[in-house]
């Protein structure tokens, strides 16, 4: 126990100074924002007469209310990545090998960035609700249902962040980090995060079926348009814990093999 | 009017803030002879070239290359000139080849005499075993020879180099020199050279110039630059029971005395430098005067600089600083 | 002449470079054919709309996909020259007795021969998707537009090159021909588009160039309606940007 509290305040220390590194640098966080919430836009005045008009579609108040948790994972999606190369820079500079050489527990080195993803995750999801409200948008789950798309959020942005944090302890480099994001862009395509997965065809239909990201995406979006259930909400908690225990535990492992290797 | 190579009349740069990298520089390069640019770092060298070379504008003054004035006919002047910079100007993922034959595109030549002339200056520069291979893969030394071959594809009149063996290690060095010494000599190129190393001015150039803080402080051959300062200083250390007065009394004969210069000794200034030490060798000798040390310091293009600017040229001691 | 031939060599280049540097050459293929393929499988739905007629929504997105590919090679060319002045390569094409001109032209035309490349994949990529375009018309209309495009977005890019003279300034050129090509009719014709979108559609040339590219695609003939505000668009676009590229080549030997 005594040992734990230490943890803590470092986990804190840390995730402070990531939050506060992010947030000094433009091009951490504009991407992050700017991306989704444009091309929510945009969508969003193109497809205003598809809700009601095509079969497919699910009944909502607009296209607006269904592009919400699209844009919201996008915006985890490319805010992990971010983060992810923001692990590796400090690799690549040096400030994690002053990490290591200090007292400083190896827990709360990944603790610590996972931390700030979490919390930075929970801000974002709460800053598009919040643009998508002013823009007409309205959550029909009420406040559970809020909190349902913001748990959801934050455990993929968990998720992300550690398969970021994974990816920088194996290359070290922010630039392959950095790289790894068209790949994840097309799995955000290759699901139902801007359009209904009834609506598509053939193997592309098939392909996003089997994307977690789709039940992911459901599940938030069912608390905003409506049609949400005790089981929609914990397949996509479940399937957004589990991704983000899976990608946790990952980087511990690649953390605990680059110590090894340069202890 | 045409003997000229290059003719600047107080050129001058000057940059947002007042900060003038060039201060008023006239100067004037005879042709067929290799001009030394020397000076520390932030001195205004880069800056001269890259006006001389059409890339740079001057706020004011006129500059006059291979005939032409640059700001009026720029267009003439790049036909005529060869340039190498400092950060050897090349693309890593061309081959050497490519890169030569690219040169040779742009200014205007044909296909089928791009390609020969890629495959004569290859030769010429001892890269035809590397031609092939991506410049990513060069060393330096070979980074810069690609770069002299890429200033030479058009048989330029002036070829202007900017501080060519920096970084490079001394037997690359000695390389580069070589090539330049031919070109100038088996081509009759000029050759404008800018450099941080004393002993690159002085090995190299016919003429000097030493520029600080964008204002020429010295001009002249490296010898009569050294002369100003004064004669080669001999001195000489008595031992085995003659005395510094012995020495002295030989050595007065053969030019000034400086006294106080040597504890146990004597020295004199040597106008004959190298070769009279022999004749005071000599001379000591048949006074039957014995001597310990004799040493003979020659002044350097570092003396001249501090005369002429109470500093020390940076880099005048070690090549490979 | 000359100015012709430093172009090509140029050109020729950087389309060496294409194949050499991998960061380049990848994304450059693979780039049109996801837009494709996302686009069109997953707003596949969207073709029900009334405003489709049942038209293909593949086919309407072909000409989509072969004008952001333009769009990528354009920035290509821009982000080459941005490279050229940050590494001092620039400085021997400066020092050169090349055509001003030329040192724009060259990266452009690259520009232009890879947007070939990249509409012939969409192409092919549509084929295989079971798209068969009434006639070489089309065909010619979706080329012809997206070079026009291309030539656009590598004068952009060039122009911003020579200005910021950094590699940084990428964000800027990618940004500027994404938001050009997705704030027109990008996923659907104009006549879905309303509100706020709808308007600035409507101000924007990328609109009529899209519409022009695919006005021949559904009955194999042009559509006058649509195609001459494309061209005039276009051209109007091309000079406005070729200015823009060529006003810094004055101004070089001032930096």
């Amino acid at each position: 126990m005594t040992a734990a509290i230490p943890v803590i305040r470092q986990t804190a220390a840390l995730a402070w100074r990531s939050i506060v590194t992010t947030i000094r640098l433009p091009q951490a966080w504009f991407p992050a924002l700017f991306f989704p919430l444009v091309l929510m836009a945009i969508f969003t005045a193109s497809f205003g007469g598809a809700p009601g008009t095509i079969p497919g579609f699910p009944p909502m108040r607009s296209f607006l209310d269904f592009a919400v948790s699209g844009a919201i994972i996008q915006g985890v999606l490319i805010g992990g990545t971010s983060a992810g190369a923001a692990f590796a820079t400090d690799i690549e500079g040096g400030f994690f090998d002053r990490l290591v050489a200090s007292p400083t527990s190896r827990t709360s080195i990944l603790t610590g960035r996972l931390g700030a993803s979490i919390a930075l995750g929970v801000g974002q999801a709460l800053l598009f609700i919040a643009i998508a409200a002013i823009f007409g948008a309205r959550v029909d789950g009420g406040l559970i249902g809020i909190i349902v798309v913001v748990v959801i959020a934050t455990l993929f942005a968990a998720a992300v962040g550690g398969l970021g944090i994974f990816l920088a302890l194996r290359t070290g480099s922010g630039e392959a980090v950095q790289g790894m994001f068209p790949l994840f862009f097309a799995l955000l395509f290759f699901s139902s995060a801007f359009f209904p997965l009834d609506t598509m065809v053939g193997w592309y239909h098939d392909v996003a079926a089997l994307n977690p990201i789709t039940y992911l995406v459901e599940s938030m979006r069912r608390e905003i348009i409506g049609g949400a259930t005790i089981w929609t909400a914990l397949t996509g908690i479940g399937i957004a814990l589990g991704l983000a225990l899976i990608t946790v535990g990952a980087s511990a492992l690649a953390l605990r093999r680059r110590l090894r290797v340069s202890a | 009017m045409s003997d000229q190579a290059v003719e600047t009349r107080d050129l001058v740069r000057e940059y947002k803030g007042g900060v003038k990298a060039v201060d008023g520089v006239s100067l004037t390069v005879e042709s067929g002879g290799i001009f030394g640019f020397l000076g520390p770092n932030g001195a205004g060298k880069s800056t001269m070239v890259r006006m001389l070379t059409t890339l740079l504008r001057p706020t004011s003054g006129t500059a006059i290359v291979a005939g032409h004035d640059v700001m009026k006919e720029p267009g003439v002047v790049r036909r005529r000139i060869g340039v190498a910079l400092q950060d050897a100007a090349i693309d890593p993922y061309m081959t050497g080849r490519e890169l030569l034959r690219l040169q040779g595109v742009l200014h205007g030549m044909k296909r089928a005499d791009c390609r020969a002339r890629a495959d004569v200056l290859l030769g010429r520069v001892d890269l035809e075993n590397a031609a092939d291979r991506r410049v990513g893969t060069y060393s330096g030394g070979m980074r810069r020879r690609l770069d002299l071959a890429l200033s030479l594809v058009h048989e330029p009149v002036v070829l202007f180099l900017d501080e060519p063996t920096t970084g490079l290690d001394p037997v690359s060095r000695v390389t580069l020199w070589d090539e330049v010494r031919r070109l100038n000599v088996e081509h009759g190129t000029t050759v404008f050279l800018t450099t941080q190393y004393l002993e690159e001015a002085d090995q190299l150039a016919d003429r000097v110039a030493i520029i600080d803080g964008g204002l020429i402080v010295a001009d002249g051959t490296p010898k009569a630059l050294k002369a100003r300062i004064g004669y080669p200083l001999l001195s000489v250390v008595a031992a085995d029971g003659s005395t510094p007065d012995d020495v002295a009394r030989v050595l007065s004969g053969f030019g000034e005395m400086v006294p106080g210069a040597r504890d146990g000794g004597a020295a004199v200034r040597l106008p004959g430098g190298s070769t009279a030490m022999a004749d005071a060798v000599r001379a000591l000798d048949d006074a039957g005067v014995r001597f310990a040390e004799i040493d003979l310091a020659e002044p350097t293009l570092d003396d001249v600089f501090l005369a002429s600017t109470g500093r020390h040229l940076a880099g005048s001691d070690d090549a490979t600083v | 002449m000359k100015g012709l031939a430093v172009s090509l060599g140029l050109a020729g280049r950087n389309l060496l470079l294409v194949r050499r540097v991998p960061s380049v050459f990848i994304p450059s293929l693979i780039m049109p054919l996801f837009i494709l393929i996302a686009t069109s499988g997953a707003f596949h739905g969207i073709g029900a709309l009334p405003e489709f007629a049942g038209a293909s929504y593949l086919a309407f997105t072909i000409p989509m996909a072969a004008t952001m590919g333009a769009g990528f090679a354009g920035i290509n060319s821009g982000m080459t020259v941005a490279r050229d002045l940050e590494g001092g390569f620039f400085d021997r094409l400066q020092s050169s007795p090349a055509p001003r001109v030329a040192l724009i032209m060259g990266p452009m035309f690259a520009a232009l021969v890879r947007s070939i490349f990249t509409t012939t994949i969409v192409f092919i990529a549509g084929l295989i998707g079971g798209v068969w375009l009434p006639g070489l018309l089309p065909l010619l209309l979706i080329y012809g537009f997206a070079l026009l495009f291309g030539a656009c977005a590598s004068c952009w890019a060039i122009g911003v090159a020579l200005r910021a003279r950094t590699v940084q300034a990428a964000p800027i050129m990618q940004l500027v021909v994404f938001l050009s090509v997705f704030m027109s009719v990008a996923y659907v014709p104009a006549s879905a588009l309303h509100g706020w979108l709808g308007n600035v559609a409507g101000l924007n040339p990328v609109t009529y160039i899209l519409t022009a590219s695919r006005s021949a695609e559904l009955t194999g003939s042009i559509i006058w309606s649509e195609t001459w505000p494309g061209l005039v668009a276009g051209f109007a676009l091309l000079i406005l940007l070729g200015i823009f590229a060529l006003a810094p080549l004055r101004h070089l030997e001032n930096r």
